[in-house]
């Protein structure tokens, strides 16, 4: 069972969802502020962090991104929909994933496993390592170097250059995005695809202004190539 | 408003172009009349009043200077004349005999003619002025039952303009038949009356 | 409802296109055209009568009558004085050769033609046509013995008065002067005696009437730029007095568009000036309870959206352990179980509550934000009934493929769900969910969803207040399932599309909710 930290400031949802994600059996570490969750890091070495947006001191942008400076953690945001200029902030800063407060059990639990499992199964019945320009794909080792350095791309990211690739010029819509990388409903937020594609763009495309592998066509979604 | 205001414009217009040009006008009284001089010399002329076509009655003038500007029916009667021929001025008698005598042929070319009946040849004829001078009382040889205004008005004028420059003395008529009638020529306007 | 079950059903089906079609004609079409067809028209014919124009055309008029007045009076006096010194000249110089010229009584017809002639030689002030009447006499200096000028009353009063007068004629156009003249005879130093000789003489006044016409021509070529001039004043004037009047117009126009600060400048101690300052006290009033008023609203609104702030953190930690308490339920002993129970359940209710209060607060604050993507509208709404397992024979659809729009999916995604989940809740099943696209004369062509259900239909006295919050149709049904904001949520999102939403019933029944949203919303401006 993955092992979560949550970091959250107010003890009821702490303590809550706490309660209900240990017994669905998830191994959890709690920390009050952002500070502690980081401290935390090192130490209980989790598969995934659950990080609540409006924390006192240093706020979830900031623990966010001081996260991605190290490690490609899997990163869940927390947030009270309303906070939508906040939402953006933090997919930008590297968050993979979101979750609207106030929120079940079930659906936390589900959106971890999604979050986590597309890690895991993603590569299966592919070994071969893709080159696509001066981008190789390698699709076991769920690594991607560009003209031979290796990119660290989070999660998401790394999901989302692979769904595509796996089609080249394929379009993919980003309500179709959403339901096949995110696993989020249809209808859910596609500020997420477009947050994710900026940062995927900034770390592969040689201009983010004018991308070659990532491509945009106004009004359908998004492409893998052509090159 | 705009209706008020139009109908404004329309009178000021109507002001404006009612008054172009030149209009006809009423008659006009325009002063007095031309006074012409007809060379009347008292003296020797006589006034005599003949009536135009339109019942009007006009003066002409007849000069005594010679006997024979008598037509042969107006001639003079010597004898008859208490005056006598060269009396000065024209002796009325001699006035009203060449009245009763007729219109000349120039007075008829003149489209003038005469009410009255002509004299008899051997007519007599008195004219006396009763003393104040205002009145003139005549005999004449001539009936005057059935004439009519115009040759009366003919006799009086004739008889008045004859006594006096100003024709304004009264005229008793009494005619050979015994019948009179009076009454002033009444010809200038000066004196008030209208013919 | 006068038919069977059977057969209104199948004509439900059939209708509900053509109905909503219907009613789309009945409602879009005479309120969009009529009102902003008259409205230009309206205001062109006050412009033609418009202020500017009264006033200049009061200038005008003004200006008009004066130099009209004063011309025509000058003309009239200058005209008179003219014909006035041509006739007295005539008149005079006509009695003065009448008097010079020997006569002899009777007149005779021999000769006289050359004495007439020679009076109308020394004519003035300019040669006559002279004619002689005496007795049956008739001469005269022309062509004609007679003149046919001469009027039977001029001749009337000369033979009736002994005095000279004087007629104007025109005949044929042309003025006349025609002058009678009787003679009298000087038969002593005061007695005067009419002749019986009547003179005339005529005189055409061509002269005079081309000095009239100068005149006229003077006058109007006076009165015609007296009034171009005028028309300098009464433009000033006019400006003058509609610089405050637009002022008051842009002013009112700047508060009609909510700029409620708006003051005009107060000059002078005029009317307008009056009517300014009105016109501010007014408008501060008014600013003021508008301010009040916001700020009442605003603190309201505030108050509902940190209510529900506050309520949010708590409810996510209880609702985290709603599950913890269901399992767990079946351990407790059944009175303790059914209350855990009970908590768990509305604490879910109040999730829904707590979130569908704070999404109204946001359209209130107009906190709202679209996040439009294009996407294809019947793949939207499948996705929608499968999101909400609303794929069993409940619900059926007519939805054909090849619609697209920019919509923000999660709002689209909510309006049909409150929508279905409305009719599937107080309507009956089946639920029909219709889609099309439809070309508008004006404006861009809509998208219109429909969703119809097969209940009894919404009461007349419900229907206006449908979309109102927390309203609930039926008074004994106080809670249902939803948390009675879920159609005003539902009309709030229409509208952020730039889109209408409308509630009626079908001819046989059933309620029918239609949704219109402008295919190409960021041209219309939403």
């Amino acid at each position: 069972m993955p092992r979560v930290l949550l970091v959250e400031d107010d003890p009821s949802v702490r303590e809550g969802v706490e309660l209900g994600l240990r017994r669905r059996g998830h191994e959890v570490r709690v920390a009050a502020t952002g500070e502690a969750g980081l401290a935390a890091l090192a130490e209980f070495r989790p598969d995934l962090m659950l990080l609540d947006l409006m924390l006192p001191g240093m706020n979830g942008v900031q623990v966010c991104r001081r996260v991605r400076e190290r490690s490609q953690l899997p990163i869940i945001m927390l947030t009270a929909r309303g906070d939508d200029f906040d939402v953006v902030i933090g997919l930008e800063a590297g968050a993979d994933d979101y979750i609207v407060k106030p929120a079940r059990t079930e659906v936390i639990e589900a959106r971890i496993c999604a979050v986590l499992r597309r890690i895991d199964n993603t590569g299966q019945g592919r070994t071969a390592v893709e080159v696509y320009g001066e981008l190789a794909i390698d699709r076991a080792a769920l690594s991607v170097t560009k003209s031979g350095r290796h990119l660290a791309l989070a999660p998401s990211e790394l999901k989302l250059l692979l769904h595509l690739s796996a089609a080249p010029e394929q379009v993919f819509s980003r309500q179709q995005l959403l339901e096949h990388v995110w696993e989020h409903s249809f209808h859910a937020d596609a500020r997420l695809v477009d947050a994710c594609v900026a940062r995927l763009r900034g770390k592969i495309e040689d201009e983010a202004g004018s991308p070659r592998y990532i491509q945009t066509l106004r009004g359908f979604g998004y492409r893998f190539g052509p090159l | 408003m705009c209706r008020r205001a139009g109908a404004v414009a329309v009178a000021s217009g109507v002001l404006l172009l009612g008054g172009c040009g030149i209009q006809e006008t009423d008659v006009i009284e325009a002063g007095g009349p031309a006074s012409v001089q007809a060379f009347v010399d008292r003296d020797y002329d006589m006034l005599l009043f003949f009536h135009s076509r339109d019942g009007g009655i006009s003066p002409v003038v007849r000069s005594t200077g010679s006997t024979f500007e008598y037509g042969p029916e107006g001639g003079p009667v010597d004898g008859q004349d208490p005056t006598g021929a060269d009396a000065v001025p024209v002796p009325t008698e001699k006035v009203v005999l060449a009245l009763l005598s007729g219109p000349d042929e120039q007075d008829r070319a003149a489209g003038l003619s005469t009410s009255l009946p002509p004299a008899p040849r051997a007519a007599t004829l008195r004219v006396e002025v009763p003393p104040g001078g205002e009145e003139v009382m005549a005999d004449l040889p001539i009936a005057l039952d059935g004439l009519g205004r115009t040759a009366l008005r003919q006799l009086i004028c004739t008889i008045a303009y004859s006594h006096g420059a100003d024709g304004r003395a009264t005229v008793r008529l009494t005619g050979r038949d015994g019948v009179s009638a009076s009454g002033t020529c009444g010809l200038d306007p000066a004196s008030g009356q209208r013919s | 409802m006068t038919s069977g079950p059977g057969p209104a059903r199948r004509l439900l089906r059939g209708l509900s296109g053509a109905g909503g079609r219907r009613r789309g004609t009945d409602d879009g079409t005479p309120d969009d055209g009529g009102a902003p067809g008259d409205a230009p028209a309206g205001r062109a014919r006050a412009r033609a009568f418009g202020l500017r124009t009264r006033l200049v055309f009061a200038f005008l008029l003004v200006a008009a009558v004066s130099a009209g007045t004063t011309s025509a009076l000058t003309y009239r006096e200058a005209r008179n004085a003219l014909l006035k010194t041509a006739q007295d000249t005539a008149v005079s110089s006509f009695r003065d050769q009448v008097q010079q010229t020997g006569w002899t009584l009777p007149v005779r017809g021999e000769g006289l033609e050359e004495v007439l002639r020679d009076i109308a030689r020394k004519g003035k002030p300019r040669p006559w046509v002279v004619f002689a009447e005496y007795g049956s006499v008739r001469a005269s200096s022309g062509e004609n013995p007679v003149s046919t000028v001469i009027t039977p009353e001029l001749r009337r009063a000369a033979r009736a008065h002994p005095s000279g007068s004087f007629e104007r004629v025109v005949k044929d156009g042309v003025p006349y002067l025609t002058i009678a003249m009787p003679t009298v005879l000087r038969t002593g130093p005061e007695g005067v005696l009419p002749s019986g000789l009547v003179l005339y003489a005529v005189m055409r006044m061509t002269d005079e009437q081309v000095n009239v016409d100068a005149l006229l021509v003077a006058a109007r070529d006076g009165a015609l730029p007296g009034l171009v001039i005028a028309l300098i004043p009464g433009l000033i004037a006019a400006r003058s007095v509609l610089r405050p009047v637009r002022e008051l117009r842009q002013a009112a126009q700047s508060m009609g568009s909510g700029r409620l600060d708006t003051r005009i400048t107060v000059r002078g101690s005029d009317e307008l000036a009056d009517l300014a300052r009105t016109f501010n006290d007014s408008a501060g009033k008014l600013e003021r309870s508008v301010r009040e008023l916001r700020e009442a609203e605003a603190r309201a609104r505030r108050f509902a959206s940190d209510v529900s702030h506050e309520l949010r953190t708590p409810l996510t930690g209880m609702l985290a352990v709603t599950e913890v308490l269901d399992e767990d339920a079946g351990r407790l002993d059944p009175d303790t179980a059914r209350a855990v129970r009970l908590v768990s359940t509305e604490t879910g209710k109040l999730a829904v509550l707590v979130e569908d209060l704070m999404e109204i607060s946001r359209f209130d604050a107009r906190a709202a934000e679209l996040n439009t993507d294009e996407v294809d509208v019947a793949e939207t709404i499948r996705k929608t009934l499968q999101n909400r397992h609303w794929t069993d024979g409940r619900v059926r659809t007519e939805l054909p493929s090849g619609i697209r729009a920019r919509l923000d999916p999660r709002r689209f995604d909510i309006v049909i769900a409150n929508l279905v989940g409305n009719a599937l809740r107080h309507g009956g099943a089946p639920v029909t969910v219709s889609l099309r696209g439809e070309a508008r004369s004006s404006g861009p062509p809509v998208l219109i969803a429909q969703v119809t259900d097969s209940g009894p239909g919404i009461r007349p006295d419900v229907l206006p207040h449908i979309f109102d919050r927390f309203y609930k149709a039926d008074a004994a049904r106080t809670r249902s399932a939803g948390s009675g904001l879920g159609l005003a949520i539902t009309q709030e999102n229409v509208r952020l599309h730039g889109g209408t939403v409308r509630a009626g019933n079908l001819p046989g029944g059933g309620a029918v909710f239609t949704v219109e949203i402008p295919l190409r919303p960021e041209e219309a401006g939403g």
